[in-house]
């Protein structure tokens, strides 16, 4: 496998992005085989183009508001249900910071074993918007293998069970009640809605661990706040 | 009709003969939401008002709002509880409270507007809310435990899990609705359950609905939680124009956390976040001096509380806050406050316990005292004491055998209650009530206050009023915006005029001011306390952060309710139905008892002038300025003027206070007035 692969598309994706993307999946993942899967099938099974977007999310910025749930169910279904975001964000009231909540989003993965897993190309990664990991909702027949293989607990594709079909982040690249342009070169939801400026958008793959994408978007005005920048 | 923000239903649980019944919200919808909703019900539904609040057909409702869990900012967390009260002394009116966090929202999310409880179970119970599914079930388990301990055990129960952090199906079914979150519970603690009057409803970590002694009432129903867990949607009328609006008011009013238009001058500071809006300002007097993050109730905007990296003290905020603020160290004060929040007991009933250490020093409180107590009293100041004060009012043992009946009661019992209210000593200017602001000369506060149920709780006009120059001139600056300006911006947000805001000490007589008393009950009724508006954000008469100052009332409340619902109701029609609620209240008032000789401060309101300095609005010799207002009391005589003009601007009975057949009838409340008629107490 050479060191640079280039997509269909034409994007460069070095192979050091590739194992920092499959770095998050942690440990399970690579014992799963995941890695050892990938290695051993021809380059060409890797030609899915890196999305051109991913969110960001600080975890100890968010202030668990869910404002960032409730705007992506309101852009994308037109209804109001935490339930149905493609983010979420759980919280114990007792927990003690940063472990008191969690920020659960799509890294739109540079191996995405959802698309790998579904059967009938309903998840795919949609090149008019940059590559994003996103669900064709006619194609869905509601199988559920994309929302299993996803890597993540819990996972970052959802069995959207009022309207019956698989669902993900898609940068707001279909979300028909937000009337701004989404997907990678646009604009989403949840970043702009975000009281705290918790989230945020970049365009190449993030370095991450386990936890997530690794990101500190305090700056020292959020010191003035008391709170922590580091 | 509205075509968005309702869910449909209204869950009624008689606890007496364990029955469920769906109320169609439909039946309910003119009053708006919230409290306007519970009081219709109760109305309904109690047929003798004269009841006491631990009477068993006493109903209390959880209410949601229209509004609640979507994204109108700082509207979507609130719920709304009504009910015959057990604190107001020396009658449990009719009253309400109000706790954030995420209830109200969770319980659309299930299917219901609001849950309603009438009577009382032989013995313990919780009510669990998955979906349309409602049982209630056994909670001799829970008794006794804290309400930390009983939210924990809770989500155990409900989820298979203490901690959800992953997807999981309400029904089993694939359709049956997936969540990662973890049920909204609302409970009692160890000072509900033993009936307190000062006992306190608990919903996560610093969500309290403390007055009227609401967790004392579950206590005596034998209810220790109603938990509620749902995965269906809120319909919007037009969610592209509510995404829109939510963006505005934040972009307009909201803190931009990386690079504020205003920001303290003093970093630590939180009382300035008052001004700012700043997250996590919530504590106002301390800010963290370990790691924390601010956190927010549903859907809000500016997020004020709190968590910390110990996890004490997780979401509290205002007076509970400060429950302890004496405390050595931060960690004292956050101790304390979690085991005050673990308890169940409402701060503002017993955070004046500096009176009852007076008393100590005075040598009538102590062992073998007059009022006898054997808690450690010579080590006030510490959390030992603290811990054993708290626990002896959760409990009801040593002094708290009197304080469970909250400190007015406790004061009366010790014959001290005329005495300590005429110096001053033990500031509780109405109906039992601890002072908030002072009544001699916030007098929309006061007014408010005595003429409704309870400490009215209404920051509306108090934040620019008052805080702004306090809190300027404590960090050495002048006030932002001049007095002039204030009084301005005030007068045109709520319709009144500038002399609306003149807290002199002629000003706080006039019918300018009573205009501005009035709009301040009709809004609150309506757009706060129904529609769940929060009280810490709206309404935004006045903002800090634009160069014109100009806030964003009276435009977006109507127009967040329009995104929402598709209903078209002006600001003036909300403050229509809000008077229509103000009224339904009054008529309960009046059948338990309320009438004219009643609505009097206590002494020291009248006889005690005023020591401490006092920023507030003034015109003085036709200029306005921030005064000090030292030195100044409430006149009984002008006072009873105010009465006399207050009833009459109201369609209230001069010589009674009673409301006029043709005042209720103007409001399509002729059957309340049929019933004041056959209780003779219709207003003349």
């Amino acid at each position: 496998m050479a060191d640079d692969t280039k997509t269909a598309e034409g994007k460069e994706y070095s192979r050091r992005e590739f194992i920092t993307g499959i770095g998050g999946l942690g440990a399970g993942a690579v014992f799963g085989g995941l890695i050892v899967k990938g290695f051993m099938l021809p380059d060409e099974v890797y030609a899915i183009p890196a999305s051109e977007g991913y969110l960001l999310v600080d975890t100890k910025k968010c202030g668990g508001c869910e404002s960032c749930m409730l705007a992506c169910s309101l852009a994308h279904t037109g209804r109001s249900n935490i339930n149905l975001s493609r983010i979420q964000i759980t919280q114990n009231p007792f927990g003690k910071f940063p472990n008191d909540m969690a920020q659960i989003q799509c890294r739109q993965c540079p191996y995405p074993a959802c698309i790998d897993a579904c059967p009938t190309g309903a998840m795919h990664a949609e090149s008019e918007f940059g590559n994003v990991r996103m669900v064709d909702e006619g194609k869905c027949i509601g199988c559920e293998r994309c929302v299993n293989a996803c890597p993540f607990t819990p996972s970052r594709v959802q069995w959207n069970f009022e309207d019956r079909h698989a669902q993900k982040c898609d940068l707001c690249a279909n979300a028909p009640h937000w009337n701004k342009d989404g997907g990678p070169n646009g604009s989403q939801a949840c970043i702009e809605l975000c009281p705290m400026k918790a989230i945020s958008f970049t365009p190449t793959v993030p370095a991450q661990s386990d936890a997530g994408y690794v990101v500190n978007l305090r700056n020292s005005h959020w010191g003035n706040l008391m709170f922590p920048t580091t | 009709m509205a075509n968005g923000g309702y869910v449909g239903k209204i869950l009624y649980v008689n606890l007496t003969d364990k029955s469920i019944e769906d109320i169609p919200t439909a039946d309910y919808e003119e009053w708006g939401g919230g409290h306007g909703i519970g009081s219709a019900i109760f109305w309904d539904r109690v047929k003798d008002k004269t009841i006491d609040g631990y009477d068993p057909d006493n109903l209390v409702s959880f209410m949601s709002s229209p509004l609640s869990g979507t994204l109108a900012p700082s509207a979507s967390g609130r719920t709304e509880v009504t009910g015959i009260g057990i604190q107001a002394y020396p009658v449990g009116w009719f009253t309400r409270s109000n706790f954030g966090g995420r209830f109200s929202g969770m319980i659309k999310y299930a299917g219901w507007d609001g849950v309603v409880v009438q009577g009382a179970s032989e013995s313990p119970v919780w009510i669990n809310i998955v979906n349309d599914k409602v049982t209630i079930e056994d909670a001799s388990g829970l008794w006794g435990l804290n309400t930390h301990e009983t939210q924990e055990e809770i989500w155990s129960m409900v989820t298979g899990q203490s901690d959800v952090r992953e997807w999981w199906s309400l029904s089993g079914a694939r359709d049956g609705g997936r969540t990662t979150q973890k049920p909204a519970v609302v409970c009692i603690g160890p000072a509900g359950e033993n009936g307190n009057r000062n006992g306190c409803l608990i919903h996560d970590s610093g969500n309290g609905g403390g007055q009227g002694g609401f967790g004392g009432i579950l206590g005596v129903k034998n209810l220790k939680a109603i938990s509620v867990i749902g995965t269906g949607s809120v319909p919007v009328a037009d969610p592209a124009a509510l995404l829109q609006l939510r963006d505005e008011v934040q972009s307009k009013f909201g803190y931009n956390v990386d690079d504020p238009a205003l920001e303290t001058p003093v970093p630590g500071v939180n009382l300035y976040g008052i001004l700012t809006q700043q997250p996590g300002y919530g504590t106002l007097l301390w800010a963290p001096e370990k790691p924390a993050r601010p956190q927010g109730c549903m859907g809000c905007y500016r997020n004020c509380r709190m968590n910390h990296t110990d996890g004490l003290a997780n979401g509290n905020q205002c007076v509970e806050s400060l429950y302890f603020m004496a405390g050595p160290t931060q960690d004292d004060i956050k101790r304390a406050v979690t085991l005050l929040d673990q308890m169940g007991i409402n701060v503002y009933d017993v955070f004046q316990h500096e009176y009852l250490f007076g008393l100590y020093k005075q040598g009538i409180l102590g062992p073998g005292k007059q009022i006898h107590s054997e808690l450690p009293w010579d080590k006030y100041g510490t959390y030992e004491f603290m811990e054993a004060f708290t626990k002896a009012v959760a409990y009801g043992t040593d002094i708290g055998e009197d304080l469970k009946d909250g400190l007015t009661r406790a004061a009366v019992k010790w014959g001290r209650w005329d005495i300590d209210t005429a110096n001053g000593s033990l500031t509780r200017p109405q109906w039992g009530f601890s002072e908030h602001y002072d009544p001699r000369l916030e007098v929309d506060w006061s007014y408010g206050s005595l003429f409704g149920d309870r400490d009215i709780n209404e920051h509306d006009f108090n934040w620019h009023v008052h805080w702004m120059p306090l809190v300027t001139g404590a960090v050495g600056q002048a006030p932002l915006i001049s007095a002039a300006r204030v009084a301005e911006l005030m007068g045109k947000a709520t319709g009144t005029s500038p002399d609306a805001f003149d807290y002199s000490q002629e000003g706080i007589y006039s019918d300018a001011r009573l205009d501005a008393v009035t709009w301040h009950r009709y809004y609150t009724r309506y757009w706060k306390q129904s529609i769940s508006f929060c009280d810490w954000a709206w309404p935004i008469l006045i903002t800090y952060n634009t160069e014109d100052n100009v806030g964003g009332t009276p435009t977006y409340e109507p127009a967040l309710f329009k995104a929402v619902t598709g209903l078209d109701i002006s600001m003036d029609k909300g403050l229509e139905i809000g008077r229509r609620i103000w009224n339904l209240d009054r008529a309960i008032w009046v059948l338990q008892g309320r009438n004219r000789e009643m609505e009097v401060f206590t002494d020291y309101v009248y006889d005690v002038p005023t020591v401490a300095p006092y920023p507030l609005l003034v015109k003085a010799n036709g200029e306005w300025i921030f005064d000090t207002c030292v030195g100044r009391t409430l006149d009984r005589e002008k006072f009873e003027s105010v009465k006399d003009r207050f009833y009459k601007l109201h369609g209230w009975g001069v010589d009674t206070g009673w409301p006029t057949r043709a005042t209720l009838e103007s409001l399509g409340l002729s059957h309340v007035a049929d019933e004041l008629a056959k209780a003779d107490k219709l207003g003349s």
